[in-house]
């Protein structure tokens, strides 16, 4: 993570200048995460026990099986580092902190299918798209990984870890990452996708 | 505004709600109705009779079926042409006209046509309108006018229309009581289920029935909302593609004008019911010929009186029960003409606007203001053609039935067959226990196969047989045409003489039939048409239906319109992190592919100049970045660029070109080597997406045991280039690079810190001509350290500048662009990089093409060149053409050109033959106004500076 060198950390600069829309009921909720640390592992070596398609925990970070050989490790910079120290290196691997290279935005509540439904063609179905799937999609005609990762309603910051909540307390929630130039124009679109559903 | 003079006494079961008035026009006059009216029944309730004029000759016309399908009922409403007035729900206020008519829909000057009529016929058009070829223009203007539909709007604001995307394990195409019977059972054995209803409610034909009828509907729907069943009414299937991706057209959505829905479904179940036949007879378009189903919906289901008194030509049952509605609600029957001890009607006569008697096929003359016929039906089998089946004419039931749908398409209601409804739904309900087995092996299947779905229990079930019992069928009159002529086609105004006309034309085959008289092809869609134009050509040509054959029916079921298949309109945009600072600060856009970037500031020559004597900065974000790692990264990069990369040192930068296999040039850009692994690429803004994508198509094909990973990084780096001779003193005060020229020369690449933002790397290189830092910083810092640029460099003349400053400076450099100064036919050498070119490489992308041109010794052609007008002040078009003096043969062309603000003159890049490439050449230049302008050909491709001493400071 870039920071100033000599006195206050720099705040990180979202590419979501415009404020997400508040929910005017419960069912849905629109947020930016796009602060949240990134980085890419790439590697001919299997990675904490996750496959492509699917995610884990580890620790305090979450680990996605983005696209065979290559995972995508969510959380605090404090978390993601961590998990990057227990990257098998035995094979040909890099890592990239691509923090500033994506926007990631998060959509909770029972009717984000629904809304996603309007800018997406997968199946969010509880079978097709389980708790814990990732997945990559066209979301309004932008490339994009998609990962579901229901949260406690009351989560915050990341929402990985202690942030995600208790099992009984979580909602249906997605992640969603996109290359950071598209991340206003994302934006704007789900909360129009969304708006119909708060 | 008087009430409504032909509302019937209330009735249970009725679609109205009397205590909910609406006040609407008609043609300008105020009209009272109640909610649930539809326009048609609204209409009727008030006495209106003709409601719209033929489309061809003009005539006065009535409701015919007063449903969807109607061809007369065609209105516009307010600003909306087309509506379909049998379907569409009256609103307080709406503005309700007929279209096409003029002056006015009682006194209709075209209906003169009907004058002449005789010469109007089939293929009237085509044989009279072909010559004399050179009046066809003024043939169209004029024809136009009599183009028939409603008025469209320009200035109509966009209505919002919406787009969804769906997976159902099942979807019932029809609400009536089999889609609902289908729906309910395939729901209660565990299926996800899409009940799609043409009409605003359920129920199909038991609406318009009786209170046990009524109760069926009500307790099916009571049902389906406690199953879980998602019921879109208002809604239409319009068509079946491959393996169910399923097109449905919902109205009725409360935010939405109309929402388009793709859904995926595992099953399709078509309960799309039956469409009743309209009659052919003489007459059968005077206001006042209905079919049975049109009487029993505006009767039982609106309760308005379309009749005083009644002629019913009955077939079958259906046509009974009208009758007996009729009855039941006052208007007199005169006269039931049962087809089936083979009495007929033959004509309707009357004035224009109104039938006033029916004769029978023995003479008899039956006074009667409403001729009601029953003569069977037509089975909407669209989409099991749309699926592949082709269906089967069965001369006993008098109607087609499907042949063999594939297996994930199943069939129940009137469409597969007849029986009590007990019979039909008990028919319906094993389909949709049927489709919710075969949904659930497919979905087993499908969740199998994807990566992201939870884990499947056990193996794949076996596919699940079709066990139901047939339907019977019952037997029909074969009633198509009577002993008369009279309409076909009402939407195209096809009548029975005109087919048997064609037809003895030559236009014998159905398909040719169709085509040259437009029969089957307007609003209805053949809904109405198409059986019985089959049974006229069947007639004409002494065959049978069966032999004859149908037309195809292809999507959509029902017109759809433009606004619903253009849905939501999605047009990615990218920007950059300062964003936000050019739109504040006066930026005028410019769109660059997907990216929206500041074209300048206002006055793009003083940024020029600005950057030329101070320092300017520019966002480059959008030029391509490409993060290279592994031990291999030379081998790819000596693949991919024509020239040599094994010795490229760490902390170096260098200029390469790539080509495609036939040596054509792709793209370029500088590559910088960060560290002995780590290399990072740029490209073109807009060829960043191929060149990955070709590096990746390299390392999986030509390179596939090379360890390389290639990540874009475009976005993840905000770039500045930040020109200008004063840019080493401005990037002095920021970073803690060592800038001097011996530390950090020409075409190196340094990593650092700049305004205290670590991890970020610049690279000195020279696109504008001048001393520059190219730098790239993680983009959540990007406008941090923008703005630290402008605050730092404030007293040294600092202002941004935007890509049309750039392109000039570029341009006064002479660095071409790949895309403007190339083209798809440009190899290296006419670029003047030849010398770039490393042919004693094993191998590069393009380099057999590579060699065999610049083996064989002949002069590149075309060459690049740089070009100067004459006139200074002359500044030709890009894409004005080089010609040899005093000719038209081109040379050449001009690629870029610019009024130089450094130079006080005109500079420009082209491409020109060989032949006139040597400096000094005088040049022929056509601009686009057509005068000839002299032009030189200049020594190097640089205007300014050509020994690069500014960049290279």
């Amino acid at each position: 993570m870039a920071e100033r060198t000599s006195g206050a950390p720099l705040a990180f600069e979202s590419p979501v200048v415009t404020a997400p829309p508040e929910p005017t009921k419960a069912a849905l909720r629109l947020a930016d995460a796009s602060a949240v640390t990134k980085l890419v592992v790439r590697s001919d070596q299997p990675q904490f026990d996750v496959g492509f398609g699917a995610s884990v925990e580890v620790d305090d970070a979450l680990v996605c099986g983005s696209r065979p050989g290559e995972w995508l490790i969510l959380g605090s910079a404090a978390a993601c580092a961590a998990a990057a120290e227990q990257v098998d290196r035995s094979g040909f691997t890099s890592i990239i902190d691509l923090t500033h290279g994506r926007a990631l935005f998060r959509i909770t509540g029972d009717d984000a299918p629904r809304a996603l439904e309007k800018v997406c063609s997968l199946d969010w179905s509880d079978t097709m798209t389980p708790d814990g799937a990732v997945t990559s999609a066209s979301v309004a005609r932008v490339s994009c990984d998609v990962l579901r990762h229901d949260v406690a309603e009351a989560a915050h910051g990341t929402g990985v870890g202690p942030d995600r909540g208790e099992p009984a307390a979580r909602r249906r929630s997605y992640l969603i990452a996109c290359d950071r130039s598209f991340g206003q124009y994302l934006f704007d679109a789900l909360a129009d996708a969304a708006d119909e559903f708060r | 505004m008087t009430p409504p003079h032909r509302r019937l006494p209330p009735q249970s079961g009725e679609s109205i709600d009397r205590n909910a008035p609406v006040s609407f026009r008609w043609n300008g006059k105020r009209l009272s109705a109640v909610r649930g009216d539809t326009i048609a029944s609204a209409l009727t309730a008030n006495g209106v009779r003709v409601v719209s004029r033929s489309m061809k000759y003009h005539r006065p016309r009535g409701y015919l079926t007063a449903d969807y399908w109607d061809p007369n009922g065609m209105v516009q409403v307010g600003d909306e042409p087309n509506v379909r007035s049998g379907h569409r729900l009256v609103a307080d206020g709406m503005d309700v006209s007929a279209q096409n008519v003029w002056p006015s829909l009682e006194h209709d000057v075209k209906a003169a046509n009907g004058l002449v009529g005789r010469f109007l016929t089939a293929g009237f058009y085509y044989k009279t309108f072909m010559r004399p070829r050179r009046l066809w223009p003024m043939f169209e203007r004029v024809l136009a006018t009599f183009a028939p539909g409603g008025t469209v709007d320009l200035d109509t604001p966009h209505r919002y229309h919406d787009k969804r995307y769906a997976h159902p394990d099942v979807v019932v195409a029809g609400g009536g009581p089999a889609g609902m019977a289908a729906a309910l059972a395939a729901a209660e054995a565990g299926a996800q289920v899409m009940l799609v209803e043409h009409e605003t409610a359920l129920g199909g034909h038991l609406r318009w029935g009786d209170a046990a009828d009524h109760s069926r509907v009500n307790e099916l729907a009571d049902a389906l909302a406690a199953a879980g069943v998602e019921v879109l009414c208002d809604a239409t299937v319009t068509g079946r593609y491959d393996d169910n991706w399923i097109a449905i057209n919902q109205r009725s959505h409360p935010l939405a004008t109309e929402r388009l829905i793709k859904a995926r479904a595992k099953v399709l179940v078509v309960a799309a019911g039956l469409i009743e036949r309209p009659y052919v007879f003489a007459g059968n378009d005077k206001p006042g010929v209905m079919t049975a189903g049109a009487v029993r919906r505006l009767v039982n289901g609106y309760r308005v009186a379309p009749g005083e008194r009644a002629v019913v030509l009955s077939a079958n049952a259906h046509g009974d029960v009208a009758a007996a509605d009729l009855d039941a609600a006052g208007i007199e029957v005169a006269a039931v003409i049962d087809a089936r001890n083979g009495a007929n009607l033959v004509a309707a006569h009357g004035s224009a606007t109104t039938v006033e008697a029916a004769e029978l096929a023995d003479g008899t003359r039956v006074d009667a203001d409403l001729v009601v016929t029953a003569v069977g039906w037509t089975a909407p089998t669209s989409l099991l053609n749309m699926a592949g089946d082709r269906p089967v004419y069965d001369p006993v039931a008098a109607r087609f039935f499907p042949d063999a749908p594939p297996d994930n398409v199943l069939v129940c209601g009137g469409l597969a067959g007849d029986g009590s409804l007990d019979e039909l739904v008990d028919h319906a309900a094993a389909t949709g226990r049927l489709a919710a087995e075969r949904a659930a092996a497919v979905a087993h299947r499908i969740q199998a196969r994807t990566a992201r779905a939870a884990a499947v229990d056990g193996e794949e079930p076996a596919w699940p047989a079709d066990d139901r019992g047939p339907l019977g069928r019952d037997e029909h009159p074969a009633l198509f045409r009577s002993t008369t002529h009279g309409m076909v086609d009402f939407s195209e105004d096809v009548g029975s003489k005109d087919l048997v006309a064609a037809a003895a034309e030559g236009y014998d085959s159905v398909e040719l039939l169709k085509r040259f008289t437009t029969a089957t092809m307007g609003p209805a869609q053949g809904k109405l048409e198409t059986v019985n134009t089959v049974a006229v050509l069947a007639e004409a040509r002494g065959e049978t239906i069966a032999e004859v054959g149908t037309t195809v029916w292809r999507p959509p079921f029902a017109p759809i319109s433009l606004g619903a298949l253009a849905g939501r309109v999605f047009e990615p945009v990218r920007v950059s992190s300062i964003q936000p600072w050019h739109e504040a600060n006066g930026a005028v856009p410019i769109v660059a592919g997907q990216w929206i970037r500041p074209e300048h500031y206002g006055d793009p020559a003083a940024e020029v100049t600005n950057t030329r004597a101070n320092v300017g900065i520019i966002d480059v974000t959008p030029l391509g970045k490409l993060d290279l790692r592994g031990p291999d990264v030379g081998a790819l990069l000596n693949q991919l660029y024509i020239n040599k990369w094994s010795k490229l040192a760490v902390g170096a930068v260098r200029y390469g070109v790539m080509c495609t296999e036939d040596g054509v040039v792709f793209d370029d850009g500088v590559t910088g080597r960060i560290a002995d692994d780590h290399y990072v690429m740029t490209t073109t803004s807009s060829g960043a997406g191929a060149v990955w994508e070709w590096a990746e198509n390299w390392l999986q094909t030509g390179g596939h045991d090379w360890n390389v990973h290639v990540t874009p990084v475009t976005t993840a780096y905000t770039s500045i280039n930040v020109a200008g001779p004063r840019s080493r003193e401005l990037m002095g005060r920021l970073t803690d690079v060592d800038l001097a020229s011996d530390a950090f020369g020409y075409m190196q690449v340094r990593t650092g810190t700049v305004a205290g933002v670590a991890d970020c790397f610049m690279w000195r290189i020279g696109f504008t001509g001048e001393l520059s830092f190219e730098i790239h910083v993680p983009s959540g810092h990007g406008l941090h350290v923008w703005n630290a640029l402008l605050d730092a460099g404030a007293d040294l003349g600092i202002a941004p500048f935007g890509l049309e400053a750039q392109r000039i400076m570029r341009l006064e450099k002479g660095h071409f662009i790949v895309g403007q100064d190339t083209d798809g036919l440009t190899r290296v050498p006419t670029t003047g990089l030849s010398g770039l070119v490393k042919l004693d490489k094993d191998d590069f992308v393009g380099k057999p093409e590579m060699a065999w041109a610049m083996e064989s010794g002949a002069a590149p052609d075309p060459v690049l060149v740089a070009i100067q007008p004459v006139d200074p002040a002359e500044v030709p078009a890009e894409a004005s053409q080089i010609v040899v003096d005093g000719t038209n043969e081109i040379l050449g062309r001009i690629t870029s050109s610019r009024l130089s603000p450094t130079l006080g003159r005109s500079i420009c890049l082209g491409h020109v033959a060989s032949s006139h490439a040597a400096a000094g050449t005088e040049l022929t230049v056509v601009v686009p106004d057509g005068r000839r302008v002299r032009a030189r050909v200049m020594e190097h491709h640089a205007h300014f500076d050509p020994e690069g001493e500014r960049l290279r400071g």
